[in-house]
Formats: C-alpha cells, structure tokens, sequence
C-alpha cells in the first residue's frame, strides 16, 4: 500500500501547538477559579443549601383539646378520619390514568378533575395531594385492601373535630375553619401554617392557644427521590414511611419533639339546662340566659335559631355551610344572648330605681302619683303609662311590682341622664360583660355626648339633648341598646346584693367581682319590688309576671317591651295576633332566684314575643324548675368553692 | 489481523504494521498519568455506584479492560495505516450513522445506540476518532495547499457530514465536539489565520440566530421545529434554563442547581469518601455519568477537584508534546487531535457541572460511565502512543534501540 504523502513538517507548526496549549491552560484556569469561587467562596451559602436538601423538619399536628360541661359530658372531641392522599412522584407515571380511574370507581371521586391536579403540582411530584377527605369506614377498607394496585395512594388518619351534642350549645362552642393571611400573621409565632384549622368562632375562636396544643416535629433524612412521607397507623399514630419508593432507608435524624395536645377546657355550662332552654325557644327567635348570679358562671345560654359547628368540619356539607354563611335572616350564626342588642324596656327601672334609691334622688317612702300620662313641668308632650287608666300614687316598691312608668319617668328627670348612663354602665348595661366569648356587643346607653357626636353634621337642634330623651331612657326605650346576656348580669346585681360579675364559660378563668356597687338597704328594696312582681297571691295576682310564680320559691322576677316601632303605629290593631310579625314587641323577662343554692339569674328574650309577662315569663319558669330539679338529682355538681 | 506481520512498503520506508514489540518502548509517563486517572475513575465509580446500582462500577472495570486492549491494538498498529485508509473509515463512519438513524435505539430521548447482539455501540463515539483520522489524511494529502481557501473550506464540507447525522440523532455534545477538533487540526495543518478568524467570526454571527430562535420561546408549550436547523423543544428548554435557571427548579435547572450545590458544599477538603450526602440522597442528577466530578468535588473537595485538573492537564500537555515534538505531519495532526477532543470533554464537562455552561450529555475522559467513549478514550491515548512511537523509531532505528534487541531476540526464540 502506497500513498503519496506530504509528510514534512512545515516552518512554524511548533509555534501554533504551543497556542494550542496555551489555550488549553487557560481552559483549564477558568475551571480552577470556578471551583475556588464554588468550593471556597461561597462554602457556607452552598453547605446551607445541600443541609437544607438532606435534613427535613416534619412537623406533627397536635390534638385538640376536649371540651367538657360542667357535669364532665363531652361537648367536642377528636375522631380518627381517614383522609385518601396520593403522592404522584410514587406512582409510575404510565400507571397515574389506571389509578385514578381505579380511585373513581372504588371511592368515586371525579378522576379527570384529580388528573388535572396531578398535572398542576407536576414540579412538586412528591407533596401529597388529597383524593377525598375524610372517607367513610368502608371506603377506607377498600382502599387498604387494594394498596398494591393503586401506587402512590395512601391513607392518612388525622384527628378531625367531633361536636357531640349538634345544635346544643353549637354558637358558643364554635367551629374551625382553615386559617387566614389575617390570623397567619396574628400567630406567627405558634407555628401554624397555611391549612391549618383554626378557630372561627365562639370558644373555639376565643380559647384558640389553649386548645391548640403545640406541634411537635421530627428531623428526618430526605431522600431527592423520595420524601419522607408522614403516615399514620392503624392507630392513627403519625410516623415517618422508613423507605421511599427506590427502597432506599429514611433514618431519623433525631428523636422526635411530640407534639402536646390541647388543654381540655371544662366548662361551667350545663348541658341538660342548655338543651331544655333550647327546646324552649324551637321555633321563635330568641335568647335565655342563665348566670350563676354569685359567680358569673354561665349555665345556659342559648340562642334560637341555632346551627350544628358539624356542619364546619364534616365533609359534604357546603351547601349547608354557604347558607349559614350567606347572611340571609333569621342569621343562624350569631348568637342572641351576647351578640344582639335590644332595647332593654322595662328592665331598664330595676337599674333605675337602684340608682335613685343609691343616689338618694327617691328613698323607699318616696311617692308619685300616677294619672296614666305624664308632662315635663305639667307641660308638652305627653308620655303615657302603659296603664292608660293610671296606678294612683306609687312608692318604689309598688312602681316597680306594678311596672309603673310614670314612676320612673319621674325618677329618671330627676336622676338625670348622666347618672343613668354611669349606673346602668355599672350594672354591665350598654358595656360589654367580658365573658370569654368573640365578637361580644357592648350595646348603648345614650347619653347627650354621644347624641352630639353621632350628629355631628346636623344642625344644632339635632345634637341638643332634650329632656324627653331623659323620659324615654328611663323606660328603656329610644337608642338604649342591651344584649341578653348584659340583663342578666344587671340582675345578677341584685339577686348577689349588688356586685357586678364578669360572666364566663371556662371554669379555670379568673372570676371578677366589682365593688360592692349598692348598699344593703337599696337592694334590699329593690328585691322587695322584684318579688312582689311575681308574687301570685293570695288573694290576687298583683306583679305583672304572676305568671313565673314558682310556689314556695323565693323568686324575683321583670317583665319587659322592647318596642320594634312606635307605639302609635300600632295602635289601631285590635287584636295583637293581628299585628305583622316584625312589628311586635320584643318580650323581655329576667328572674333571680335567692333562697337556693346555687343563686341564678336568668334573662328570656323572644324576639317579636309581643307582651315579656304572657310570653316570656313562663319560658323563664320552666327554666327555673328544670335547673333545679336537676340540681336536686345530683347534688354533687354544685359548682365548687363559692367565694 | 489480518495485516500482521506483512511488510507493508509506505513512503519510501518499509513499516512492520502490526508489531507488538511497540508496547516494550511507549512513553510510561502518558501511561501512568492516564492509569492514576483510571484509578482515580474507579474510586469515585465506586462511590457513585453505591447509591445507584454497583453494577456501574463492575462494569467501569471492564470498559478499563477492554480499554487498554483498545490501547494496545492502537500501539501496536502502526497509525499511518489508519490515515491511509481513513477515507474508507469515513464512509464507513458516516454509513454506520445513516444505519443507527435508521435502526438505532434512543435512550434518554438524545443517544442513539446500535445493539450488535449482546454489544451496544455508539457510532457517534467512535466517529470522533474517525475524524481525526481523515483530518490527518486530507490535510498531510493537501500540504500547503491548506492554504488555498477553496481546499480550506472543503474542510468543513468534510466535517459537516458526519456532523449533520449526529446533530439528527439528535446528540449536540458530540456533533459540538467535532467543531474545535476541526478547528484545532486546521490550525495546525497551517491554515491562513484570516480564514480561520473569518470562520469563527461567522460562527459566531450564528448568535443572533440562536437569539431568534429563543426569543420566542415559551417553556411550557412545546413546539415543533418548523424549519431544518432549528432547535427541539428540549435542546432550547436546556439554554432557556441555563440563562434561567431559577425556572421550574426541578426539570432541567435541578441538575445545574443541584450540581453546583454539590461542588460547593464539598469545601476545601471535601465531606470525605463515601460521605457526601448530596450524592448519598441522589440529589446530584447522572452522579455516574455527566455530574461524576461534582461527586468527586463534593467528597474530596477543592483540593481533590484540583488534584485531578491537574492530572488532566499533565495528559493533555504531554499529549501535546508529541504533536509539538513529532516527526512528521501526520503524527502532529493526529496527536493535536486526540489532546483536542479530550481537552474538549475535559472542559466542557467540568464546565457544565459548575454551572458555566448549558446543560448537555458530554462525558468526562476515564471517569465517567460508558464503554463506548471509555474505548475511545483510551483508543485515543493508544494514538498518542503510538505518534511518540513512531517519532522514536524514526530517530532511533529499531535495531540499535536495547529495548528493541531484546524485543527481537525474545521473538527469534
């Protein structure tokens, strides 16, 4: 084999590979300075990213606390749900369209819609996604059976809020709801993150840090082909899946922080007195309130109409949910006890002749006469009583077991606005009561500053306070605005000797006691009042709330109306049945109850109930005798430590 | 072989084709430096095979084997016998990739393999060496005529070929090799440095149309090439993410980011063999294969890294002693070849893992898994043997070389 070849080096060829090496070094030199920035420089940016990589911080929820009443019944606990998750990075992507139809037709979910999903969180293969939540027992079963043919599916057990009891005491108690930007930033240093469920409402919301316990967490090597997936077993335990899906081991990396549970949170209502007050106003709107009168322990407090907190956190309920939550009337969620306000009628001239008798503007031989009508100076308008044919001469005794408002119109000019507005602020009126509950109203008494600031764009005419406003405060009448749970609270003044309580739910919470707020002898001749009004006889029925007469019981007891329109408007109806709904009167009656043990008072409203004597005051009554027959079944659950 | 034995008369002198006595009288510092290099390769298979499949590393020892008989095929034939039939190679070559376009199959959406029963062969692979040969040929054939632009431009007809069929497989790190091994052979064939300039200058002018073709691109809706030279969907997904590589950091950008987290968390001395744990969790993406290095630095650190840079450099250089300090034309071309397409490998591939090039398949010389381009390395340095060889053998005849008296008195027995 011949070829003719040129194989001469040419002059210069040495020169050009010495370039050729050159370049070659100079190759070599960037690498070099590339590793030193990479290796040396920027070490610790670098050594922080790849421990970032390896170890992982898995955070294990906490239990929420149980809620008891006050008898130990269990109001709200944890049950084990079983959630269907499905992480995709552990199934054969050939195999996620076989799963997924398989997971339609075994537990019916919608397999498009999950596919969908999938392929959004495609960049994050190995987060869970959740196929159904909260599975029935036997759709559980099924997909446990049939692990071998679903790659990458997986079932979690979690603890899921459990209300026992349904509508009982469901506004108080509360409900969860995933938590907000809002409520993220409130906590930021507790540890929650996005998803989480937080209280929304009621004791839930208002106990939140309590109940919530605190998370624990365990370190866990994290594979780039695998996270550490956190499952629960049989039991619901949470551990750490050992291997991923190459088999490769998943060690923990220290031992885990156990996450600690919510505090139980005992309660000092009663759950039986709940129910029957709950009964009682099926199919009204309304409200009863029942305080131990010594304590502010609240024993009751319901509120119609009423919605179970179930409908929160159970699965398939959102239609329910989006109705409660749309605000159309009646509204369900808030509850009338301490988040509606009323003007508080004659329960306003139990405060009022409290006040008169303490500030010495009426003592108990104190007289006025009553005609029927009353004239400022024997002038002007003239302001009726309810009595159109008059009660004749009244001292406070009378005036108050009679209701009479001539009485009172008197009392309260002479008092004046500025009184009224500090006793009824004493008593809890028109302020909020503190009781460990969210989203309380503090209501209103007016008084000539707040009219000159809520006017302020009006002419002068407008913000003057007149002395007719002073008469219609001092029935309870006008802007006065009270809630249930405030009434109850003024009454509880008066059924303890005069102290002012701060209501409450928890039975650990700090109890508050004001100052004695009225001398002996005020009271003493408020109660003689309040108890004639409920007095039966013989020989004749002579308070305006006979009706709650509990023989053999030392009771005290107030009508009131709350007028919804003025009276006038009213009038010319006939018959009461005949007035529109909403045009009624609201119905007030509050109760004491002083020679058992424990003392309560209570506060019924019923909304548009007309007249407080004929509707409310039998509500109250059987109030009255079911806490008590009850109490006498078990005397053991006296609240303890009466101070 | 066929040829062994024959006296084969070649420009004017008579060569012995096949002659096993070569191995006796190689350059033991090219050999060394290219067995730590395999050692080293081996010790940080190893590591890289623990957390994926030993097999690898089993494997890898192997490829060494059959390596080194690569090499000592290479040593013992005379290389001028390869450039006087490296047309035929060519055509060989080029049919050999028109069959594995046809018949080949794709791994990993880019390789193209042909299954010779229990054999898988990458034609691509050894095709770079074939350019070498046929590059040495054309231009010992044209001489000075180099530099006559018609002829040098002809070159590139030549290397666009083999080229083309590459790209369509579609395998861009091996057809961008053949780019600076043309390169690199016509500049020291003696080319017009003008032409040479002129020819990058152009190369580089086809930016704006790497410009045009990225300009609109969206990396979520993939698209299908329109026209003949433009890019797949795949190929501009890797230099999108390597200018954005904060974008869907676990496709594409994963590997660069997660590379160099590697390197860097390894530090000055590394976490220790065995230790590193972005290899250990299998976060380093292709720790046997394209990310070896970022393996090493991370268990050996800086030093390790440049411990080996170095190693590769001492190859290269030496290598390219035997082009600076050759006898003839042809060994000077062959060897500036071979040091061409390493030092391509060596480079880019380093570059990569640091980051400072886009991501693309092209494997590190000795280290990385693959027996395809293992026996082609060492095929490589089996050349760059025998180029020293011949040089030797021109200088000292075989008969007055002590070596070669005992080789000749071993063989009489």
């Amino acid at each position: 084999m011949s070829v003719k070849m040129q194989t001469e080096r040419y002059q210069g060829v040495t020169s050009r590979v010495q370039w050729i090496g050159i370049a070659i070094m100079a190759a070599m030199v960037v690498l070099c300075i590339q590793f030193w920035r990479l290796q040396v420089l920027s070490l610790n940016e670098f050594s922080q990213l790849a421990e970032n990589n390896r170890v992982w911080q898995k955070r294990l929820a906490s239990d929420r606390g149980i809620i008891y009443d006050r008898r130990g019944d269990i109001l709200a606990d944890n049950r084990a749900s079983a959630d269907v998750v499905i992480v995709p990075g552990e199934c054969p992507p050939e195999l996620l369209d076989t799963v997924c139809a398989r997971l339609e037709t075994w537990i019916g979910i919608d397999a498009e819609e999950l596919r969908e999903r999938i392929d959004t969180h495609r960049s994050a293969p190995f987060t869970q996604l959740q196929v159904k939540r909260d599975v029935t027992k036997a759709d559980r079963v099924r997909i446990e059976e049939n692990l071998h043919a679903l790659p990458g599916v997986t079932t979690i057990v979690h603890p899921q809020r459990r209300y026992l009891h349904g509508e009982t005491a469901g506004q108080i108690i509360g409900y969860l709801g995933e938590i907000n930007r809002d409520e993220l930033e409130r906590y930021a240093d507790h540890g929650y993150v996005l998803g989480d469920l937080i209280g929304k409402g009621g004791l839930e919301r208002y106990y939140e840090r309590l109940l919530h316990g605190q998370d624990g967490y365990m370190l866990v090597t994290r594979y780039a082909s695998g996270q550490p997936q956190l499952r629960t077993d049989k039991s619901g335990r949470p551990y750490i899946a050992r291997r991923d899906t190459r088999g490769h081991l998943l060690s923990t990396e220290a031992q885990p922080v156990l996450p600690r549970s919510g505090e139980p949170l005992h309660l000092t209502l009663d759950i039986p007195l709940q129910q029957h007050c709950e009964m009682l106003l099926r199919g009204q709107q309304g409200a009863i309130v029942v305080l131990d009168a010594d304590t502010g322990a609240v024993l009751a407090m319901a509120s119609a109409p009423g919605y179970d907190p179930s409908v929160f956190v159970n699965r398939g309920m959102s239609g329910e949910r989006l109705e409660l939550l749309s605000g159309k009337k009646p509204n369900r969620m808030i509850n009338r006890g301490y988040r509606e306000v009323y003007p508080p009628g004659s329960l306003f001239k139990i405060m009022l002749a409290a006040a008169a008798l303490e500030e010495k503007a009426a003592d108990a031989r104190t007289r006025y006469y009553c005609p029927g009508h009353f004239q400022i100076d024997g002038r002007g308008r003239r302001w009726h009583c309810w009595r159109r044919t008059g009660h004749g001469s009244m001292e406070v005794v009378e005036a108050l077991a009679y209701s009479c408002d001539v009485y009172f119109y008197n009392v309260g000019l002479k008092l004046g606005v500025d009184k009224i507005q500090h006793y009824s602020n004493l008593m809890g009126l028109g302020v909020v009561t503190g009781i460990d509950l969210p989203g309380e109203q503090a209501g209103l008494i007016p008084n000539p500053q707040w009219k000159d600031a809520i006017n302020a764009d009006k002419p002068v005419w407008d913000r003057q306070w007149y002395p007719g406003e002073t008469v219609n405060l001092s029935i309870g009448q006008g802007a006065a605005a009270t809630t249930p749970l405030q009434n109850a609270v003024m009454t509880a003044c008066i059924v303890n000797g005069g102290y002012r309580v701060r209501p409450y739910l928890w039975q650990e919470r700090e109890r508050l006691r004001s100052e004695r707020i009225f001398s002996e002898t005020t009271v003493e001749q408020v109660i003689k009042g309040l108890l004639l009004c409920v007095e039966k006889g013989p020989p004749a029925p002579t308070g305006t709330c006979y009706r709650a007469h509990i023989p053999g019981m030392s009771m005290i007891g107030k009508t009131g109306t709350a007028q919804v329109v003025s009276l006038s408007h009213i009038e010319h109806y006939d018959d009461e049945e005949d007035i529109p709904y909403h045009q009624r009167h609201h119905a007030w009656f509050v109760a004491g109850v002083l020679d058992r043990s424990p003392r309560i008072a209570l506060c019924v409203l019923i909304e548009h109930g007309h007249a407080g004597g004929a509707v409310a005051s039998p509500v109250a009554r059987d109030v009255i005798e079911f806490f008590y027959a009850n109490q006498r079944d078990d005397p053991s659950l006296m609240l303890a430590d009466k101070e | 072989m066929a040829y062994a034995g024959r006296q084969v008369q070649y420009q004017d002198i008579s060569v012995t084709l096949f002659n096993p006595r070569n191995l006796l009288r190689i350059d033991w510092w090219l050999v060394i430096v290219a067995i730590a290099l395999a050692a080293v390769g081996w010790f940080v298979m190893y590591s890289a095979a623990r957390s994926t499949d030993i097999m690898y590393f089993h494997r890898q020892i192997i490829f060494f084997f059959l390596g080194i008989a690569a090499l000592a095929a290479f040593v013992c034939i005379d290389h001028r016998f390869f450039v006087g039939i490296a047309p035929m190679l060519y055509l060989g070559a080029i049919a050999l990739l028109v069959v594995v376009s046809f018949f080949g199959t794709e791994v990993k959406g880019s390789e193209r393999w042909l299954a010779l029963g229990p054999l898988r062969l990458q034609p691509s692979e050894f095709s770079k060496l074939v350019m070498v040969f046929m590059f040495a040929w054309y231009f010992t054939k044209l001489g000075s005529r180099i530099r006559r632009l018609h002829w040098f431009l002809f070159t590139f007809v030549i290397a666009a070929v083999p080229m083309a069929l590459i790209l369509k497989q579609p395998n861009l790190g091996t057809a961008a090799c053949l780019g600076p091994l043309t390169i690199a052979m016509l500049y020291v064939a003696g080319c017009k440095k003008w032409h040479l300039a002129m020819i990058i200058m152009l190369g580089l002018s086809l930016l704006p149309v790497l410009w045009w073709q990225m300009k609109d691109f969206d990396p979520e809706t993939p698209t299908e090439p329109r026209l003949f030279f433009e890019l797949r969907h795949y190929q501009k997904m890797r230099i999108y993410t390597y200018l954005h590589p904060e974008y869907d950091p676990r496709g594409s950008g994963w590997h660069t980011l997660q590379s160099r987290i590697t390197i860097g968390s390894g530090g000055l001395s590394g976490k220790g063999y065995l230790q590193g744990t972005q290899t250990r969790l299998n976060y380093l993406p292709e720790h046997h294969t394209d990310f070896i290095f970022s393996l090493l630095a991370e268990e050996f650190g800086f030093l390790g890294a440049m411990a080996v840079i170095a190693l590769f450099l001492i190859l290269l250089l030496r290598g390219l002693l035997f082009a600076y300090d050759g006898a003839d034309m042809t060994g000077t071309l062959l060897a500036t070849g071979v040091v061409a397409i390493l030092a391509f490998h060596i480079f880019v591939n380093i570059a990569i893992t640091t980051g400072l090039l886009p991501v693309t398949g092209i494997p590190l010389p000795f280290l990385s898994y693959g027996g395809s381009f293992y026996m082609t390395t060492m095929a490589g340095i089996g050349l760059l043997l025998s180029v020293r060889l011949r040089k030797q053998s021109l200088s000292h005849a075989d008969m007055h070389s002590p070596v070669g008296h005992i080789a000749i008195y071993a063989a009489k027995k």
